[in-house]
């Protein structure tokens, strides 16, 4: 119990401790969204193929979960000194994973294999706002194929590894400032998809009074888009002058750094924590290198110069009874985006996290676990370096989520 | 298991309810306007030339009217007390009014223009249909601050004429017209006529025209400075705009000498590479201080005029004075705009007036270019966003970036919070 203590007193007083996640919206495990994104240390089951590799070498049996989330990302624009406000679309963005554990029952290895979609969303401002010279819509979406194995080095410790490979999907549209005959707005429409390698690494360790420790890394992954379809919607006139081309462009994922820890409160009560690191300091630039460059398409340099991030999580699981445990957590998370940098592809702040969720076990092989996270993106007022657009950016992201697991 | 399930309800209330939610967006703070002090935005007028009443493309057609700057700035007024703003609009059936200027193609780069011949607003030939509402927009193209006091010029201008009554065309003058309306706040941008009109016609007086005089500082100063006592005899406060050097408009730096020169090297196989332009000082080789008008007959170069050969390209046959304001005559016209806007401040600062220094901003377009939200606006002929297919007048985008600059001018002056236009919802030139 002391040790409880020290440990809960050093988590509130410091800090750097509570620090995790990205700005990325993680919905790899509906338990942890519950709980904010905390319990890489408290989880062990086959999610831990993302979140702790280390842990899931201690999994006694198998299992196979498949989730979806329903992210709905919301943001409000009002350009400095002007009394309209623009809102983005209504998009669901719905990342998935699906993770499945092989290996002998209570042994000292495990393999996992694990497919999720660690970043993406869906942002669409329309034809008809300040920005539309920087961005019309935006969809990214980066799925993870993770094949992972781990093993017991102890009854306490585990170690685990995985092997990244990710496919890239990006689709962009931007109105170009040339007049059509029906007084429109030309468009540039951006599109491909990319590949990228990378691995996670990870240990987990039990303390003699249940209290758990994790450690885990994942590295960066480089996200190369070649030959994407560059069109570009202008008046015939000018049609020489834009060609519909093919383009390249690299889109750096950057690698992140867990601290997760957990230790029961009660019998029925487990707290978890968790503290990430992100190394978003490697999105310097967007470029976009076309294949055809005439005097007016140039290919395009984008300064980004994200700075490191870092989150902080904080959640409670509560096993009512056998059947019922409920979830609920909080979070903070320090945006990677510098203030001149702040564009309408991600309007970021500061973020403050809650949820809730809940696991039901409908039989002994079968879970249900639904989870809902709302985060709020605290308002943003910028003036963007490159395009001058100057004004207020407020985004509200709902998420909830439900998983079905099948244990053997 | 009861309890179970109404705790399972519970939860699927609270995502249902938060589902509920979604479509509400984050709400941002609102911008709380405000008239600032001392001044009732309640009947604005606007006073001034074609730049007002939205002349564009070489014509005045209704797209242009409706976002003619002062049009903009009434919009954005009504946030702060501004009532309606009527404009002489032509109608839906004759809505291309004048005819105007528009892009037909682009051939090897070149712009042809084509002129727009249907739904024009002609009674008969030289008269336009006549406006006979209410009207705030006051804009008539070729204004002057002189001729803003000749009667008879309502006989002569058409546009101005389509405005009065039968019984006072010829016999009311302009400041008569726009001055007993009984206005809280105006708008007045008038000068550059007086010396755009003689800078147009290569910076030589016509005396059969009376728009091509360049009119004297005494002049202006006398007219100006009566027309804003006038128009603030009763206290209203108003916003002035400064008159723009003429070589920051396309109309004058689109065809350059350097660009004369290359076609007639071309043309002529390289016999000729010089272009001869008569000026006040005699006859001499064009150098790029020498500034052409676009509408320049290019093709008329080279030919055979009032039977001498090579026309333009030989000292005995010189350009005719009229096609090109020379070196001195910029820096003419240039200290005499900037005579103006000597006293145009002066008048402002006087009766507490906001200055929208159009001449600086303009400056500015053409020196370094603007960028705004993602747009380069700058001087060039049809690329730049900002100028029309005339070279002279603004774009839709031209004339929302200067209603922004007028409203900068009036929170600044009366410390008010006028929300500013979004200028991305206006079009540049059209392309085919």
């Amino acid at each position: 119990m002391h040790m409880k203590k020290l440990l809960l007193s050093l988590l509130l007083a410091s800090p750097t401790l509570l620090f995790a996640q990205g700005s990325q919206v993680n919905t790899q495990s509906l338990k942890a969204v519950g709980m904010a994104g905390a319990g890489s240390a408290l989880f062990v089951d086959e999610a831990s193929i993302f979140y702790s590799p280390g842990a899931l070498a201690k999994m006694d049996g198998n299992a196979i979960s498949i989730g979806a989330s329903a992210i709905m990302y919301r943001s409000a624009f009002r350009e400095y000194n002007s009394t309209e406000i623009h809102e983005t679309k209504f998009k669901i963005t719905p990342p998935f994973s699906v993770f499945a554990t092989l290996g002998p029952k209570n042994s000292w290895w495990k393999a996992g294999i694990g497919v999720y979609t660690p970043f993406g969303g869906s942002v669409d401002w329309g034809t008809d706002w300040p920005g539309k010279y920087e961005l019309n819509h935006l969809q990214m979406r980066a799925i993870y194929i993770q094949p992972t194995l781990s093993f017991k080095i102890t009854e306490n410790f585990g170690i685990g590894g995985g092997f990244v490979y990710n496919v890239g999907l990006v689709d962009l549209s931007r109105s170009i400032p040339v007049t059509m005959a029906d007084g429109s707005s030309g468009q540039a429409n951006l599109s491909g998809t990319g590949t990228g390698m990378g691995y996670n690494l990870g240990v987990h360790y039990h303390l003699e009074d249940n209290v758990s420790l994790s450690l885990s890394y994942r590295s960066k992954v480089v996200t190369k888009l070649k030959d994407g379809d560059a069109d570009f919607s202008v008046p015939p006139s000018l049609a020489a002058s834009f060609p519909n081309t093919t383009f390249n462009a690299e889109l750096p994922l950057p690698a992140s750094f867990n601290f997760g820890i957990s230790f029961p409160a009660s019998s029925k009560v487990d707290i978890a924590a968790d503290a990430t690191f992100i190394g978003y300091d490697i999105y310097k630039s967007l470029d976009f290198d076309y294949a055809d460059n005439t005097p007016v398409l140039q290919d395009t340099h984008q300064e980004k110069k994200y700075e490191n991030a870092f989150s902080g999580k904080v959640g409670v699981n509560y096993k009512t009874c056998e059947m019922l445990t409920l979830r609920a957590g909080v979070g903070y998370v320090y945006t990677p985006v510098r203030g001149p940098y702040v564009s309408p592809e991600t309007p970021d702040n500061n973020r403050m996290m809650a949820s809730a969720g809940f696991t039901y076990l409908l039989s002994d092989k079968w879970d249900l676990t639904a989870a809902y996270v709302l985060q709020k993106v605290q308002a943003r007022t910028v003036t963007n370096k490159a395009s001058g657009l100057s004004g207020t950016y407020k985004t509200n992201i709902h998420a909830p989520g439900i998983s079905l697991t099948y244990k053997w | 298991m009861k309890r179970l399930n109404n705790t399972i309800k519970i939860y699927l209330g609270i995502i249902s309810l938060s589902l509920t939610t979604y479509a509400c967006a984050p709400e941002i703070d609102s911008f709380e306007s405000s008239a600032g002090s001392d001044v009732d935005f309640t009947k604005y007028i606007a006073v001034g030339n074609s730049l007002t009443a939205g002349f564009a493309d070489r014509g005045l057609y209704l797209e242009g009217q409706q976002v003619a700057f002062p049009n903009l700035i009434a919009e954005q007024l009504k946030n702060v007390g501004g009532g309606t703003f009527n404009t002489p609009f032509f109608s839906e059936e004759q809505r291309n009014g004048s005819g105007y200027l528009q892009l037909k193609s682009l051939t090897d780069g070149q712009p042809v223009m084509e002129q727009v011949t249907s739904n024009l607003a002609y009674r008969e030939a030289g008269k336009l249909t006549k406006y006979t509402g209410k009207i705030h927009n006051y804009g008539v193209p070729g204004m002057r601050v002189d001729l803003a006091y000749i009667p008879q010029f309502g006989a002569l201008n058409m546009y101005f004429e389509r405005l009065l009554p039968e019984a006072e065309v010829g016999t009311k003058s302009y400041f008569d017209f726009v001055t007993t309306r009984s206005h809280t706040f105006f708008s007045f941008w008038l000068g550059n006529n007086d010396v755009l009109g003689y800078a147009m016609n290569g910076a030589y007086e016509n005396p059969e025209d009376a728009t091509t005089t360049f009119t004297s500082v005494t002049n202006f100063t006398n007219g100006y400075g009566n027309f804003i006592n006038t128009l603030t005899t009763n206290g209203q406060k108003g916003v002035v705009a400064t008159i723009p050097d003429v070589s920051t408009i396309p109309f004058f730096t689109t065809v350059t000498t350097a660009r004369l020169q290359a076609g007639v090297e071309a043309s002529t196989g390289g016999a000729f590479d010089e272009i001869y332009i008569s000026t006040a000082s005699g006859v001499r080789i064009a150098t790029a201080e020498d500034l052409f008008t676009l509408s320049f007959p290019t093709d008329t170069l080279g030919k055979t005029s009032n039977g001498i050969l090579a026309y333009g390209l030989i000292p005995q046959n010189p350009l005719h004075d009229r096609f090109v304001i020379d070196k001195d005559e910029v820096a003419e016209i240039a200290g005499r705009v900037n005579a103006f806007n000597t006293v145009i401040k002066q008048v402002a600062a006087s009766k507490k007036l906001a200055i929208a220094d159009a001449h600086a901003y303009l400056n500015k377009v053409k020196t370094t270019g603007i960028s705004y939200n993602g747009i380069n606006v700058n001087a060039a002929f049809i690329q730049g966003n900002a100028f029309s297919l005339d070279g002279i007048h603004l774009t839709p985008l031209g004339n929302a970036l200067m209603a922004n600059l007028f409203i900068d001018a009036i929170n600044l002056q009366y410390n008010a919070r006028i929300p500013k236009v979004d200028a991305t919802k206006y079009r540049g030139v059209k392309y085919p």
